[in-house]
């Protein structure tokens, strides 16, 4: 079971683990019989910082980052996300710091770069000779990258861009590694060539020399202290027409040639942003796959916890009774369970769409990774809550991990793209699809709308036992939603536009079934690598499990979303049958539970003592010690 | 199942005495080092277990006779009965040795082993594993296997993985020989006594009738002294050991203690460098993965995952180093095994897969550890 969650690279993974865990660096702690390590989130920010700073000159020196850029191929771009995931277990700050080296500022050179860029810079940036960031995002525009203020015109002179900040609401904010120690950046920046608006384009620009002394025209400020992911400096940059040299662009998809000609491949200047920001999603396929080993990590101590904590006895002079046989706690924890074990296998389904990338499949990448981004990290900070509540007081304490993990993750539903304005664009897609499809009078064809072309499922007025367990249904009954809401979708949005409203106004009035819709694609497409999943799995147990967790996925979606029972798609008494199948299947994982979090493959060392015996690990000869 | 025919049935090959609420067991077969047979280990296995029963009993004792403690598993005899019949016989001389390490590990009683003298393979195995291990300036431990085609078994993939930073790997794959100041410093010894302190240090154990390893620590600790390190020792290349034995595989590993060996020449990076060579490279690809797993398992994985790769090894069919490594050192002692696979290259991923499998045998089950009803959801060794 560990290695279908898992997926990939088992061994480098364990490997990994054994790195962290045998080092000092990684803040070895004993309790109760046992070590465990997790950073010190007690020392401040710039201590922190420090110390993510050492434990990647440890990882670099131990070839842990060999092959992260210079690496070619399907397999090694695997290998390079089982590893992250690694590291995002032990600290997020950890993560998200190697991840704009490596992932951001590497990934602008590999993807938005050519030859030149890649034979200066990426050897470089793999062995950390240089350290990168990321500078995109600005006080004044996140989310609509479009609309960025930065501005940069070209010197036919001096064959030399300048990169100016013209007002304060143009500084580049959040930049993670721009306030201590970044080198180099990204930055993203209109385009003015000869009085024309060229859009965005992205640059290489130096912000520190070797010594970390802060270039000229160049002026750093740091965000400052956070709720989470201290250690991660993020810091503020703004440009006073500081030079560059002309080759320092980015020239994949467009070009300016050395008497100032523009030139692009793509003329459309709304596609050849689109060309643009593809690369980014691999950013957003780290973090969904990340929020689920964070919820992974979470459930496995809320569970385990729940198997040895007992509260109220159901008679005097009995014992009292486990938390997780009370069919509340099985409520509360084991539908997360389910959910968590979908989404590890939407998960490895979006990294392997992403490493067999081509050139068609980019847009379908675009939105499965937008709606999975959203998804999972929404359905991390909810499991990160509830885990907490069923920790009692421990989930207070930091050492348990479970309770701290809220703030460390929490920006997981802003960065890389909004949650809510990535759905939208999930539902903006669905909707160009359909209205294409109609227009050529064609067939659905991609983003997994071909269902739409079969008859509409029929839900039977009886739901058994049975049916509701039976992948057929629980198919059925995603797709219906879909494509029924998808159909209002439309058809509100063009009466809206027969009104006399703008498209893009229209589109922003019905938020609400643009909403629903987003969460309808996103639920089918994990039903889905679901069921692909298990298909792999030969008959017996592990399969009968698998068929659990798929039904408790369904049927708790189907209890959890309204629209169910608004639009009709399931009637009353068919709600009332499927809250009981969801009782029934918690009485059925129950005895599941603990060898369904050990499939996790999480090292004891990377959960908690509430995990374990968190009575000796509280005892007072372990204070005397 | 008959016992092996080097037993002295006359001899009782483990000695027990007696005093107030302490048992000493005391490993007597000196002639051979006190290498355990399948007769010792089953007998260690009856009594430990009779005395977690006994509630008069507080503190069990484990010693050698002579100038050993325990030089291993009787793997001579092992071969021995595999040629002779065939290799489940070996198994289940490997099986009673596991089951009582687990018992040892998981033992609610303290156990005191006095390691003074030769502790090897079979020997940590029975010692390692309990609370408290006494090292003098006789001892000297090493998990060998690796250059008898054999792996550091007796749940070595627990104890060592635990060491500090990778020098479990360093002592697990080398084969290197500590002492006992080097014992205690990487914590295979929780306390050093000088060998004559070692009969006061049992009387006064004798008298302190408590299992409480808080008042047990306390005792050893009165005859316990701080030894020096010697200059040669290999805790002073900790960092080396560290930045080499934690590359991904043993190819690494070697090309990492190369690197270093360019930037200084010294006879321990030499040394090094010639045993991992020596070694079957069979038996070190198998190591290093069993180390690395049992680094993130419990106690009782561990063994079980050790019992699937001895019976692997035993059946010879990716490799029959084991048979060679003994031939060439415990039979013919020429000391020159002809390792087959010759070369690290020659053996691929799936190929050390296979020690790690289900043995395809329709009798052959996982190893079956008795059920510890003392103990949380996974069972905790000492170490």
């Amino acid at each position: 079971m560990r290695k279908l969650m898992d997926g990939h690279n088992f061994q480098d993974r364990d490997w990994l683990f054994g790195l962290m865990i045998q080092s000092k660096l990684f803040c070895p702690k004993r309790a109760g019989g046992r070590v465990f390590i997790s950073p010190d989130y007690n020392q401040t920010m710039e201590q922190q910082r420090e110390m993510t700073m050492k434990r990647i000159a440890y990882l670099l020196d131990r070839g842990v980052f060999d092959g992260w850029l210079t690496g070619k191929g399907a397999e090694a771009e695997m290998r390079k996300f089982a590893l992250h995931e690694v590291i995002g277990m032990y600290d997020h700050s950890l993560a998200v710091k190697l991840g704009v080296h490596y992932y951001l500022w590497g990934g602008a050179i590999q993807f938005f770069g050519t030859k030149r860029h890649h034979d200066k810079w990426l050897r470089d940036t793999e062995a950390y000779m240089i350290k990168g960031c990321f500078a995109m995002s600005e006080l004044g525009h996140g989310s609509n990258v479009r609309g960025i203020e930065t501005v940069t015109t070209y010197d036919a002179n001096t064959g030399e861009f300048v990169i100016n900040t013209p007002c304060e609401s143009a500084q580049k904010y959040w930049i993670g590694g721009a306030a201590n120690h970044a080198t180099h950046t990204i930055v993203f920046s209109q385009l003015n060539i000869n009085g024309n608006k060229q859009g965005v384009h992205a640059f290489i620009a130096q912000i520190r020399d070797a010594d970390g002394n802060i270039c000229p025209n160049i002026r750093v400020a740091d965000c400052g202290h956070k709720i989470g992911l201290n250690g991660v400096d993020n810091g503020r940059i703004w440009f006073d027409n500081v030079r560059i040299p002309r080759e320092n662009l980015l020239n994949s998809v467009a070009d300016v040639l050395p008497d100032g000609q523009y030139l692009s491949a793509i003329k459309d200047p709304d596609q050849r942003f689109a060309a643009f920001l593809a690369p980014l999603t691999s950013g957003r396929v780290t973090i969904a796959v990340s929020a689920v080993y964070s919820s992974k990590i979470s459930l496995a101590i809320a569970i385990r916890y729940s198997l040895t904590r007992r509260a109220f006895s159901l008679a005097p002079n009995e014992p009292e009774v486990l938390l997780l046989d009370y069919p509340s706690h099985q409520r509360r924890l084991l539908p997360l369970l389910a959910k968590t074990c979908a989404m590890s296998f939407a998960g490895n389904y979006l990294k392997m769409i992403y490493v067999k990338r081509t050139p068609q499949s980019n847009k379908m990448i675009h939105v499965v990774s937008s709606a999975f981004k959203a998804t999972l990290t929404w359905h991390n900070m909810r499991t990160l809550q509830e885990c907490r509540e069923a920790c009692g007081g421990q989930g207070v304490k930091t050492e348990n991990r479970v309770g701290h993990m809220k703030s460390e993750y929490d920006v997981q539903s802003t960065f890389e793209g909004d949650n809510n304005v990535l759905m939208q664009q999930v539902s903006k897609a669905l909707l160009g699809e359909y209205i294409a499809a109609k227009k050529r009078k064609a067939p659905f064809k991609g983003l997994g709308l071909e269902h739409m072309n079969e008859s509409c499922p029929v839900i039977p007025s009886q739901l058994t036992s049975s049916t509701l367990q039976s992948s057929r249904f629980q198919t059925d009954v995603f797709c219906l939603r879909e494509r029924d809401l998808l159909n209002r979708f439309a058809i509100e949005v063009s009466q809206r536009q027969a009104q006399g409203e703008s498209k893009e106004y229209a589109f922003i009035l019905s938020y609400q079934l643009a909403e629903d819709l987003g969460r309808a694609f996103s639920d089918r497409l994990i039903l889905q690598t679901f069921l692909e999943a298990e298909a792999t799995v030969s008959d017996g147990p592990m399969k009968n499990v698998l068929g659990l967790l798929r039904s408790m996925y369904a049927l708790i979606s189907l209890e959890e979303d309204p629209a169910f029972l608004r639009y009709g798609y399931l009637s009353t008494e068919n709600a009332a049958a499927v809250r009981k199948e969801v009782t029934k299947l918690c009485g059925e994982l129950r005895p599941h539970a603990l060898a369904l979090v050990s499939s996790f493959g999480i090292p004891d060392a990377f959960l908690s003592p509430i995990a374990f015996d968190w009575i000796d690990a509280n005892s007072w000869s372990s204070v005397q010690h | 199942m008959a016992p092996p025919s080097s037993t002295n049935g006359e001899t009782n090959q483990v000695l027990v005495e007696e005093k107030l609420s302490v048992r000493t067991l005391i490993l007597n077969r000196p002639r051979q080092l006190n290498a355990l047979s399948f007769e010792m280990v089953s007998r260690l296995l009856e009594l430990f277990l009779a005395y977690e029963q006994d509630c008069n009993i507080k503190l069990v004792i484990v010693k050698g006779k002579g100038r050993s403690f325990c030089a291993g598993g009787d793997v001579a005899a092992v071969v021995h009965m595999i040629n002779e019949g065939n290799w489940k016989l070996g198994a289940e001389f490997f099986s009673t040795e596991y089951i009582l390490n687990y018992v040892m590990a998981t033992y609610p009683k303290p156990q005191v082993s006095i390691l003074n003298g030769i502790v090897m393979g079979g020997g940590a195995g029975a010692s390692i594993h309990g609370r408290f291990r006494v090292a003098t300036e006789n001892s000297v431990f090493a998990m060998p296997e690796t250059a008898l085609g054999l792996f550091p078994d007796i749940g070595a993939s627990y104890f060592l993985s635990r060491l500090p930073g990778f020098f479990g790997e360093y002592v697990g794959l080398t084969g290197t020989r500590l002492d006992g100041a080097e014992m205690l410093a990487c914590g295979l010894a929780t306390h050093f006594v000088p060998s004559m302190r070692l009969s006061l240090l049992e009387e006064a154990l004798c008298k302190v009738n408590s299992s409480d390893p808080a008042i047990i620590s306390a005792t050893i600790d009165k005859y316990s002294q701080q030894p020096y390190l010697k200059e040669q020792s290999s805790c002073h290349w900790l960092a080396i050991i560290d930045r080499c034995f934690s590359r991904r595989t043993i190819e690494e590993i070697l090309s990492a203690l190369e690197r270093e060996a360019t930037n200084m020449v010294d006879d321990w990076i030499s040394a090094t460098i010639q045993s991992l060579k020596k070694a079957s490279p069979t038996s070190l690809k198998i190591s290093l993965r069993s180390i690395r797993e049992g680094r993130l398992q419990g106690v009782g994985q561990c063994l079980a995952r050790e019992y699937r790769m001895v019976c692997h090894v035993m059946r010879g069919e990716v490799s029959k180093d084991f048979f060679e490594g003994c031939r060439a050192i415990l039979l013919d002692k020429d000391k020159n095994p002809k390792w087959k696979p010759s070369k690290l290259e020659q053996i691929n991923d799936d190929m050390v897969d296979q020690y790690f499998s289900k043995v395809d045998d329709e009798e052959w089950e996982d190893l079956k550890l008795p059920a510890r009803s003392n103990l949380p959801v996974t069972a905790i060794a000492k170490l």
